[in-house]
């Protein structure tokens, strides 16, 4: 399988975790979508040299990993490629920031180096926390969710619509990049004086793809709008899946219980 | 049911496609839409649904006129067939995509089932209702974008080169399916053998003109007539 057919296998595996039928997948999606923005938006609030409060609140993703029963290896495995990025966030607060705490043995811990980790952790948790949203929530729930709190329909069809279109740009690139290596043999990737021609081929077949997709979803009653039948009609079970989330989550940020336990055990 | 009277279409650079079209089509009826390539088949099967607009004359779909007002209406109506079938399936698997006009139309979930499990029937693709799109031979993805039609139970069908990537199974399969559906369908087609299978009547698209409307048998016989539009008899009547 080339990387191409790999990142559309990926891409549709994803959707198959996100549409299987478990309890907390059916939870209703502004449910999720709305304690994804609250756990994101505690865990920004913590301060920069809050270490052991911020740990706690690995309680959220731990817990949806178990009861969606994801594997944390390969959600790792997918998000390798955004994880580096958010861990060279904080890397030159040890610089800066160079005030001693304390010592383990001869080196020195600074605040630099944990404000460096709190905003690590801060960056992990929250595309954790993201790529559970989407792990557990298809797309048009997503955008459903999305529509229920107002966000205004062009911007949630650009993001379904932009979800749609990435597969079938990858697929646009598959086919031009086979038509050129089969012409093209014992050449190692792409000449870069073809470059031009080729990006320039690419937009426009996917201009040409997207409209006609849109007309193809238009013509089948697509206008913008989100229709999900009593599926998606709130139960009890939501609210008090989101009342015992938001609970936990104000618990974790206000009381200092990773603190308590280092106290009791430690 | 489809009346259209004059119509011209012209694209933006003033190249005429369609000239001066008067069409009138009733329901039930099965019509046979051929010509040559660039004969204004596909374009006047997208005026129809209002894909393409700006034209000359009038298109009326079940009475009403197809303009920005009543596109919805007669979108609701008409299944439209899109001769590239990447471009009709964009959902990630088979019933997904099945069930995206029926959710779209608002219909409540056992009524959504209903018309996907029927669809599928009528169409023998059952096995396929949980596989992935892209993992769909071309074939497969033929019969998946008919089937998407299909679940809107639409009054109008409206299909472009529906036998495209068919085996001869799936394509008499096909012709089979299109035999029993009731509805007023138009299908575009270089494969005048299927269209003499499935449609009574034919019309003649030439140089954006009707050129012949009448008894398939009858146009799709007249040798003289198909290679003055750049078409050749069917194979069945060739020697």
């Amino acid at each position: 399988m080339s990387r191409l057919d790999n990142a559309i296998h990926e891409l549709n595996h994803i959707e198959d975790v996100a549409g299987r039928d478990q309890w907390v997948n059916n939870i209703h999606p502004l449910v999720k979508l709305a304690l994804t923005i609250i756990y994101i938006i505690i865990v920004v609030s913590f301060g920069k040299y809050n270490l052991s409060g911020l740990i706690g609140m690995a309680v959220y993703p731990a817990a949806v990993f178990i009861l969606a029963e994801l594997s944390f290896k390969d959600s790792l495995k997918r998000l390798k490629v955004v994880l580096p990025f958010v861990c060279i966030v904080g890397i030159f607060n040890p610089f800066f920031d160079r005030i001693p705490i304390y010592n383990i043995g001869s080196f020195t811990v600074t605040t630099g180096m944990i404000s460096m980790l709190t905003l690590v952790i801060k960056g992990v948790f929250s595309v954790l926390a993201s790529y559970l949203l989407i792990a557990i929530t298809t797309i048009e729930e997503i955008c459903f969710a999305l529509r229920l709190i107002h966000v205004p329909s062009i911007i949630v069809t650009q993001v379904m619509l932009m979800y749609r279109y990435i597969s079938m740009l990858i697929g646009e690139v598959e086919r031009i990049t086979k038509a050129y290596s089969l012409r093209a043999p014992g050449q190692k990737g792409i000449h870069f004086k073809v470059w031009g021609s080729l990006v320039g081929q690419l937009l426009l077949r996917s201009m040409d793809k997207a409209e006609a997709v849109y007309e193809s979803m238009c013509l089948r009653g697509f206008n913008g709008n989100f229709y999900y039948s009593e599926k998606h009609k709130f139960v009890m079970s939501d609210i008090i899946y989101f009342a015992v989330w938001l609970i936990i989550l104000l618990v974790f940020r206000f009381v200092p219980i990773v603190r308590a336990f280092g106290y009791i055990f430690g | 049911m489809i009346d259209i009277k004059n119509l011209i279409f012209e694209y933006d650079r003033g190249i005429r496609v369609l000239d001066n079209i008067s069409l009138s089509c009733k329901n039930g009826e099965s019509v046979g839409l051929v010509g040559a390539n660039g004969a204004g088949k596909s374009t006047l099967l997208k005026l129809l649904v209002g894909i393409a607009d700006k034209y000359e004359g009038e298109i009326k779909v079940d009475g009403l006129d197809v303009n920005k007002k009543n596109i919805s209406k007669i979108r609701e109506k008409t299944g439209y067939v899109f001769q590239d079938y990447d471009s009709q399936l964009f959902m990630p698997k088979v019933v997904d995509d099945v069930a995206f006009a029926p959710v779209n139309y608002g219909f409540a979930k056992e009524e959504v089932d209903r018309r996907v499990d029927k669809a599928l029937t009528q169409i023998n693709i059952e096995h396929l209702r949980d596989r992935h799109i892209y993992k769909l031979s071309g074939g497969e993805k033929k019969l998946v974008s008919i089937a998407t039609i299909l679940s809107m139970e639409p009054e109008i069908i409206l299909m472009d080169e529906p036998s495209i990537a068919l085996d001869p199974k799936n394509r008499r399969n096909l012709i089979n399916i299109l035999n029993n559906l009731g509805q007023l369908k138009i299908i575009a087609s270089h494969d005048l053998d299927m269209i003499m299978d499935t449609c009574k009547r034919t019309v003649l698209l030439s140089g954006g003109r009707i050129a012949a409307d009448g008894d398939t048998r009858e146009v799709l016989s007249d040798k003289e007539l198909l290679e003055s539009a750049g078409l050749e008899l069917p194979l069945r009547l060739q020697k």
